[in-house]
């Protein structure tokens, strides 16, 4: 075989043991579940508090109102597989088992990257289910708690109806909620270590970013921002695509310098 | 869990101390809040100070140093959230299992067998830190947006209301610790408490939206003393300033017992 | 003076302890031995209040450990490995050990140097290597200059000059009447400085005495560990 070859093998042999130990990890499957069952949750939620309001809203209308609420799901599916190894002495096997630290961040990246897409297409999926479910339900039942809400009220068939243009909204969601991942997975490789990289990450989606973005316009080029412009109305300056660009920007920068510290870097952390 | 299982709560919470002071987490997160608030805080007085040089005169009321310190309040709860977490989960974090493994749990129970002593002396703490950084983090984001301004903006808000205001900020964030504090007794790890207190914080919060839903959602602890970060990120709804405040004291003395009760019965 | 009666503790449906009983005495130094999983961690959990039993008692100078009033200054113990979180320094660890007794920081100096960890004092529990791990371990068991000592295989990863030192340890603190109660795999060091034997098995006690009774009709003490704790793995 080649020399191409031989690293191809190498790589798809090292991807497929770290897909398998992210399989095997409780925390990574259930993390996953979890963030399906809230993205689930929360579209429900607002398409009924909508419904129940008096508006009739669209499956893509609701996904894109709550997809900012599993983002941080989505940062711990990313964050895990790297940050596991740090949590015992298992880096240490790690590296013997692949020395060649270029292909094992490779194949990390890769393996992540297959949960990831996974967790974002099942959430997006049950966003749309918990739309359907939730305008339906408030359109035939009274509103909790609410007095004087008694009357059931018809949401119209707006709810389930799914256009092209619809479709684009909901793949770009579903990007986006991969490219938070992949961001909280380059983090990861920077920082190794499971509590600050996740803390890093959720502060600067989930509160950092929303702040600077009501202070200043040059909040577009932060990386979740920029993601965000995949489903979100469009922006003066970036369009959809160019959203994605920088926030893929962001994330080889921030995944580069992760990589070049672990090629360098003792295996003791 | 006699009463009098023994070493003196001072000393335990001067042990609970300095486990924190020495705990690098701890530092950075007090760090990360007090410089992060004040980065906000300048960049928000940089953008009013235009707004001023404009001449945009007439164009609403002009906002006051204090407000525009306060725009980084959110911060400072996750900050917060961060600290009641490490403060607990450090205990049962695996020292490097080269030097032997072990958690440090063991070396605090053994030291301090009462437990109840020991979760309040934590919860002791947590919230004298806490409660110091936010003052700092509140006093440095007020110095920075005043240096900006400079005389561009009047001073609206009045001292009593200030030093109204920051107690206010001060007592939501030290009530957030301890609940996650409490949260992170239950759990053992922190990675749970940290993805959700810190979400449920943000903007995103799964209890404003499911206040949308209900209006029972108010009485959720976060939701209850959002009033008393005074008005700016407040949602119409809800009880009011004070008696949010004691909704929240309850909530998180709940937590508080429900951990102290768990924690005194099961194994380490 | 440890006195465990009748110990029993339950996980879901597995019995680990099985009315465990015995003494560990002034003056003498009582080793705790049984293979993996045979309930040795699980009695000294319970012994230092880490745990609860589902019934009997485990006692310290007379009193179970949670009603003792300054614990450290009774019982120094160290359960697999330090127990210390790993981004504090080793001094910064035992200082806020000293603190929740008022133990001055002299004495975490004293400690430091005693267990041979003066040059480590500043490094990260992280940072160190099992040998001075379980060092840092030893030293915040001594801090309070306790009567009794229970050590969870306190030799593990020391070399040899080490395992020599803490030989010596061991033998003078009970010739000066202290108790020491220690779990060991290691059998050629345990002959070389227990004078009784407690030996566990699935939860049982299957032996317990002076060495040479324990030991009486064997070859050597490793020969009669395995036929004591093999009899049970095949009634099993």
């Amino acid at each position: 075989m080649r020399p191409g070859q031989v690293t191809a093998v190498h790589l798809a042999r090292t991807t497929a043991a770290e897909l398998s130990k992210l399989r095997t990890l409780p925390a990574v499957g259930l993390t996953a579940a979890a963030t399906v069952v809230a993205g689930g949750t929360v579209a429900a939620l607002a398409a009924s508090s909508a419904v129940a309001g008096g508006a009739s809203p669209t499956a893509a209308g609701v996904v894109t109102e709550v997809v900012r609420f599993v983002q941080a799901g989505m940062v711990l599916v990313g964050v895990l597989p790297v940050a596991h190894e740090s949590a015992g002495t298992q880096l240490r096997t790690t590296f013997a088992a692949v020395p060649r630290r270029a292909v094992l961040v490779a194949a990390k990246t890769l393996a992540a990257l297959v949960a990831l897409v996974f967790t974002a297409a099942g959430t997006v999926c049950a966003m749309v289910g918990g739309a359907v479910v939730g305008s339906a339900m408030a359109a035939t039942a009274p509103a909790w708690g609410v007095p004087g809400e008694t009357e059931p009220r018809w949401a119209g068939p707006g709810a389930v109806v799914v256009s092209g243009e619809d479709l684009g909204r909901l793949a770009g969601a579903a990007v986006f909620l991969v490219l938070v991942g992949v961001l909280a997975h380059a983090v990861a490789l920077l920082l190794r270590e499971l509590v600050p990289a996740l803390v890093t990450t959720l502060g600067l989606v989930l509160i950092v970013s929303p702040l600077l973005g009501s202070l200043t316009e040059h909040a577009r080029w932060l990386p979740d921002r920029a993601a965000a412009l995949l489903w979100a109305p469009a922006d003066p300056v970036l369009g959809p695509a160019d959203g994605a660009l920088v926030a893929t920007a962001w994330v080889l920068v921030v995944g580069a310098s992760g990589g070049i510290r672990l090629l360098s870097s003792d295996a003791a952390g | 869990m006699t009463p009098r299982a023994g070493v003196r709560f001072r000393d335990l919470a001067a042990a609970e101390l300095r486990k924190a002071v020495t705990l690098p987490a701890v530092r950075a997160a007090v760090l990360g809040t007090v410089a992060g608030s004040a980065g906000l805080a300048a960049l928000n007085a940089v953008g009013a100070r235009g707004a001023l040089g404009a001449g945009a005169a007439g164009a609403g009321p002009v906002p006051s140093a204090f407000d525009i310190a306060y725009t980084a309040a959110p911060l400072g709860a996750a900050g917060a959230v961060v600290l009641g977490v490490v403060a607990m989960s450090s205990e049962y974090a695996a020292s490097s299992a080269d030097a032997g493994g072990g958690r440090q749990v063991t070396a605090t129970l053994t030291a301090a067998p009462g437990r109840l002593g020991v979760l309040g002396a934590k919860a002791l703490v947590v919230a004298l830190v806490v409660a110091t950084t936010a003052v700092l983090a509140i006093g440095a984001c007020r110095a920075v947006a005043t240096l900006v301004l400079g005389d561009a903006a009047a001073e609206a808000v009045g001292l009593r209301e200030a030093v109204l205001r920051t107690a206010g900020a001060a007592l939501y964030w030290t009530l957030t610790a301890l609940i996650a504090l409490a949260v992170t007794v239950l759990t053992r790890g922190g990675t749970l408490p940290l993805v959700l207190l810190v979400a449920n914080g943000s903007l995103v919060s799964f209890s404003l939206l499911l206040s949308r839903v209900t209006p029972w959602a108010y009485w959720l602890p976060d939701l209850a003393g959002r009033r008393l970060y005074g008005g700016l990120t407040t949602v119409p709804g809800g009880p009011d300033a004070v008696t949010g405040a004691w909704v929240m004291t309850a909530w998180t003395a709940a937590l508080l017992a429900v951990a102290g009760l768990v924690l005194a019965r099961r194994d380490a | 003076m440890i006195q465990i009666d009748d110990l029993t503790k339950r996980r879901g449906p597995r019995t680990v302890l099985d009315r465990v009983s015995f003494t560990a005495e002034p003056g003498q130094v009582t080793a705790f031995l049984g293979p993996n999983g045979a309930g040795k961690s699980s009695t000294l959990r319970i012994l230092l209040g880490l745990d609860r039993p589902d019934g009997g008692t485990a006692r310290v100078a007379g009193v179970p450990y949670r009603r003792l009033r300054y614990p450290l200054r009774t019982v120094g113990s160290m359960l697999d490995g330090p127990g210390a979180h790993r981004s504090r320094t080793a001094r910064d660890h035992l200082r806020w050990v000293a603190r929740t007794h008022g133990i001055p920081v002299r004495r975490v100096d004293e400690v430091l140097a005693q267990v041979g960890l003066a040059e480590a004092a500043r490094v990260r529990v992280g940072r160190l290597s099992l040998g001075t791990g379980q060092r840092l371990g030893l030293a915040a068991a001594l801090l309070g200059e306790p009567e009794v000592l229970v050590l969870d295989e306190p030799v593990n990863g020391l070399d040899p000059d080490g395992i020599r030192w803490i030989r010596d340890l061991l033998r003078a603190h009970a010739d000066a009447g202290g108790t020491v109660l220690l779990s060991s795999h290691l059998m050629g060091e345990v002959a070389g400085v227990a004078d009784d034997l407690v030996v566990i098995a699935d939860g049982r006690i299957v032996a317990a005495g002076p060495l040479d009774r324990v030991t009486a009709g064997y070859r050597s003490l490793e020969d009669a560990f395995f036929a004591l704790t093999a009899s049970r793995e095949v009634a099993r």
